[in-house]
């Protein structure tokens, strides 16, 4: 449905021309919702506005539905209004001299040829009540919450039945309880259309939940894409396994190397705290690795257990009360992990407690790649 | 994206109507302000004095600089004339709205409503209305003011106050320009935001130390730059000095350059009008770019947002009568008395009042100018002239605007310094230089209304900067949702852009249509058969010794600008004083 291959684009800053998208590929099948996920200044809001016909590429093609609609190459460039798209912005961008009703008809209204009213009375209608505000649709949209401006923005762009639905960070204007309330309904709104849509986000709670796959943007490229889970547990890169989501980032060292796959690792230069887990290829005795492991994956005992398999003793350096759960520093021979216990449990600060790391969470990249 | 990095964003592709719109605006931008200009540098070198520019016979020269420079008046007369004049009014007008700015706005003054708008008022009348009550009123024989003090103190003789003087000139200008410097740094005050004196104090800082160290150091560009800006506009000041300076040999520069056109004797001197106007262009042009520098500086240090914030007001306490008292004198010489004087002169003949006149109540002053068709001729074209200079500027403007906030062009520097640049044009020089300009095309519009809009219409930088402001408030996403809905760059501006920008735009147009019905410059010195306008009107009949027709067409004039105080009221200021 969509087709991005290549695309790069570059603006001029006073240190000279900064590369924004340096060469990025993905596909969005039909139906499918994709989610470009990066840290602010990433390239990922370019990239959408790119295919939106808003930006121009400098180089690569953009396809919708076949179509070319960007390839400087070959001189091609579709306007943005001639693109069979509809979008969400940041900031909504609701008319504000329009009301409800008109914001909604606009795109049918600039149609051609003219539409007849009824079907433009008959669709907004539709579109209105997909979003659940066709009660509002005489009220001015100056006085709209930004949920119900959200909802109006959607309506607006899925009203003229778009082949690609746009989504340019449309909930990092709410504030936290109702951004997870429209996350929700924004996932049901969307694949009750079926439409095909491009999400552009910082949040990865929101990617992982609205999107079938997600390409994590980094520096103008995607550094890596798959289906959410995936991404979250087997993450390529530690830039990857931190943007997503809490992890503690340990240096360590390989002790020895048991067979092919397996070593014992040594973390924060103590003897106390060993590890038998998988280890990266070509890795040798003594070599310097990261280990990431995320809090919630932390087993945190209160007595020594039977089994003593990857279990290093270990202090509470300081705990963080949170509600139903409690985070907790805790002081590995000089190295601090940061891990979440159920705040019913019974421990405090100083207290002796045992760690247990299990080997399939841990993720191990060399200091050097 | 960081805002640095959007700001030069390229919008989406421009299709034809939009790229024909932008070019045809940025066109006449440049041909407005850069035609004339060139012109009148063709003109300082090509002589002979009496020839225009490209007339036969006209050939290069330096004649008329030596002419000028060499001689003694400039060096003795003009240029101390120039200095005392225009330091002399912006000292005294900044003292007066310096103090009125703080009143209204950091104070309980009580009624700043009222105030506020009758402070205003000099702002929308002709300054030769003003200048003729004044007259009126101060005048050395018959001036009201002088025969109550002299009945009052016994006096004999003339006097005791004598308008007609390089004192008088000064107050005058320093009482006319007031209102604008008023809105200045009211703005400029309303921008400051009281959490920066709050933190001082938190801090520990006394309300002395806070005034010191935070308060003067935050506000001293946003003062400045009114200040660089009153100098340039008294620079340019013509009228006043006109009706005025001259009778007492008072000799400023824009008068010199009338005085080459129009000498006693002989042929227009262009050259020599040209040569005087020449360095002083560059003067006004220096000052521009003080201003400039000093509007950026206080713009990084207040009004980033614009906004205004809701002041703690400073207690009168005491002070609240002597506070008053200023107030009420500055209305009343400048708007209060100034209007019965003319409405008094124009019922009951030139006479201070006296309960025995009352009888002599004639409204034959009015019936006079009904029957004469100059009046009705010049009604008309001053409306004419207004409302279409306006047009054309604020539809220029807000184009200009557009290529500088929302595209990458090239050019959109240049073309923001060109509109920019017209605000430090003196418009005797405009004059001038149009005058030149089409007395050598051969489109015969010369001594026309069209010339009139034309040369009017040279004030680019006032709609320019308020578009741009708007703009700035209007959201680009609100443009790009429009073309992401399928609509085309013109259809976008129609049904998106323009309703969005209106309020904008009708208070640019308001602004300009204010400054195009008080224009007297341009309308003497480019006066023709039937381009006659009621200010340039106004003047006549009053230089031809018809007290009581100028009165009463002032008071038309009046009756004519004043609604538009409580319409422009609206848009001035930007919250009500009611609070």
């Amino acid at each position: 449905m969509l087709k991005v291959a290549g695309l790069s684009k570059s603006f001029p800053t006073p240190e000279g021309m900064t590369k924004v998208i340096d060469g990025v590929d993905f596909a969005v099948p039909e139906g499918e919702c994709y989610a470009l996920l990066g840290p602010s200044g990433c390239g990922k809001t370019t990239t959408l506005r790119c295919v939106a016909g808003l930006e121009h590429a400098d180089g690569g093609t953009i396809e919708i539905g076949g179509r070319a609609m960007s390839d400087p190459a070959r001189g091609v460039f579709v306007a943005a209004h001639e693109r069979p798209i509809g979008m969400v912005f940041q900031s909504y961008a609701i008319w504000p001299h329009l009301d409800v009703f008109e914001n909604v008809a606009y795109p049918l209204r600039v149609q051609r040829p003219r539409l007849q009213k009824a079907e433009i009375q008959a669709r907004v209608a539709d579109a209105l009540a997909l979003v659940g505000m066709q009660a509002m649709a005489a009220r001015s949209a100056t006085r709209l919450s930004g949920g119900q401006q959200q909802r109006v923005a959607l309506a607006r762009a899925l009203v003229r039945r778009p082949a690609l639905l746009l989504l340019d960070e449309p909930l990092s204007n709410l504030d936290a309880r109702l951004r997870e309330q429209m996350r929700n309904e924004l996932r049901e709104m969307i694949h009750k259309v079926g439409v095909t849509a491009l999400y552009v986000t910082h949040d990865q709670a929101e990617a992982f939940a609205l999107a079938h796959r997600v390409a994590v943007m980094w520096h103008g490229r995607i550094v890596q894409e798959g289906e959410p889970r995936a991404i979250y547990r087997r993450p390529e890169t530690p830039f990857v396994a931190t943007f997503l989501g809490a992890a503690n980032v340990l240096a360590a060292r390989l002790e020895t190397r048991c067979n092919a796959t397996e070593g014992v690792l040594v973390l924060g230069g103590s003897a106390t705290a060993r590890l038998l887990v998988a280890v990266p290829q070509g890795c040798s005795p003594g070599d310097a690795l990261e280990l990431i492991v995320r809090p919630e994956d932390v087993e945190v005992l209160c007595a020594p257990p039977q089994d003593m398999h990857n279990v290093t003793p270990a202090r509470i350096a300081w705990m963080s009360f949170q509600g139903s759960q409690c985070e907790c520093g805790i002081d590995v021979g000089g190295a601090f992990v940061r891990a979440m216990v159920h705040s019913a449990q019974d421990m405090h600060e100083g207290a002796q407690v045992w760690l247990r790391l299990d080997p399939s969470r841990c993720i191990l990249f060399s200091k050097e790649g | 994206m960081t805002p640095a990095l959007s700001a030069v964003r390229r919008h989406g592709e421009l299709d034809l109507a939009a790229k024909l719109v932008l070019a045809a605006g940025a066109l006449v931008a440049v041909y407005l302000i850069a035609a004339p200009l060139a012109m009148l540098l063709l003109t300082a070198v090509r002589g002979p004095a009496d020839a225009l520019p490209f007339e036969q016979g006209a050939q290069w020269t330096l004649e008329h600089f030596r002419a000028i420079y060499s001689d003694s008046v400039l060096y003795t007369r003009i240029i101390p004339d120039t200095l005392v004049f225009v330091l002399g009014s912006v000292a005294l007008c900044f003292v007066i709205a310096f103090t009125l700015a703080w009143l209204v706005e950091r104070t309980d003054l009580p009624w700043r409503d009222l105030w506020f708008s009758l402070i205003l008022f000099p702002l929308l009348v002709p300054s030769v209305v003003l200048a003729i009550a004044w007259i009126f009123l101060l005048g050395p024989n018959a001036g009201w003011m002088n025969v109550w003090l002299r009945s009052l103190f016994g006096l004999e003789g003339t006097g005791p106050l004598n308008i007609f003087s390089m004192p008088g000139l000064v107050a005058c200008q320093a009482l006319a320009l007031v209102p604008f410097v008023f809105l200045l740094l009211g703005a400029t005050l309303r921008s400051m935001n009281p959490a920066l004196e709050e933190a001082s104090s938190t801090s520990g800082a006394s309300p002395a130390a806070t005034f010191l160290r935070v308060t003067v150091r935050v506000l001293l560009p946003g003062v400045l730059a009114p200040l660089i800006l009153a100098l340039l506009i008294t620079l340019e000041q013509f009228d006043l000095p006109l009706i005025i300076g001259l009778p007492a040999r008072i000799n400023v520069f824009s008068y010199r350059i009338w005085y080459e056109l129009t000498p006693s004797s002989g042929l227009p001197n262009y050259g020599g009008a040209a040569a005087v106007g020449l360095p002083f262009l560059v003067v006004a042009m220096l000052l521009l770019v003080v201003y400039n520098w000093l509007i950026r500086r206080a713009e990084s240090f207040v009004t980033v947002t614009g906004k205004a914030y809701r002041q703690t007001r400073f207690p009168l306490g005491r002070w609240r009568i002597p506070a008053l008292a200023f107030v009420v004198a500055y209305v009343m010489l400048a708007a209060v008395l100034p209007t019965l004087v003319l409405l008094w002169s124009a019922l009951f003949g030139y006479a201070p009042p006296a309960i025995d006149s009352l009888g002599k109540m004639s409204l034959a002053a009015y019936g006079k100018l009904a029957g004469n068709r100059l009046f009705w001729l010049g009604l008309g074209n001053t409306l004419l002239v207004a409302t279409l200079s306006a047009l054309i500027v604020t539809t220029v403007g807000a184009v200009l605007a557009w290529i500088i906030v929302r595209t990458r062009f090239t050019g959109r520097r240049f073309l923001d310094f060109v509109s920019f640049m017209s605000v430090g044009i003196p418009s005797v020089i405009t004059a001038l230089a149009v005058m030149v300009l089409y007395l050598s095309m051969p489109v015969g519009i010369y001594g026309t209304v069209w010339i009139l809009v034309v040369a009017y219409s040279y004030r680019l930088a006032v709609t320019t900067r308020i578009s741009r402001a708007g703009l700035m408030q209007i959201h680009r996403e609100l443009e790009e949702a429009s073309s992401t809905s399928g609509a085309r760059w013109l259809s976008t501006q129609r049904r998106i852009l323009l309703p969005l920008l209106m309020p904008t735009l009708v208070s640019g147009f308001i602004l300009l249509f204010i400054t195009g019905v008080r224009e007297f410059t341009m309308g003497l010195m480019l006066y023709g058969q039937d381009n006659v306008v009621l200010s340039v009107l106004l003047w006549r009949l009053f230089e031809s010794g018809e007290a009581a027709a100028s009165a009463a067409l002032a008071t038309i004039i009046i009756a004519l600008v004043i609604p538009i105080v409580f319409i422009a009221r609206r848009y001035l200021s930007p919250r009500g004083y009611a609070d």
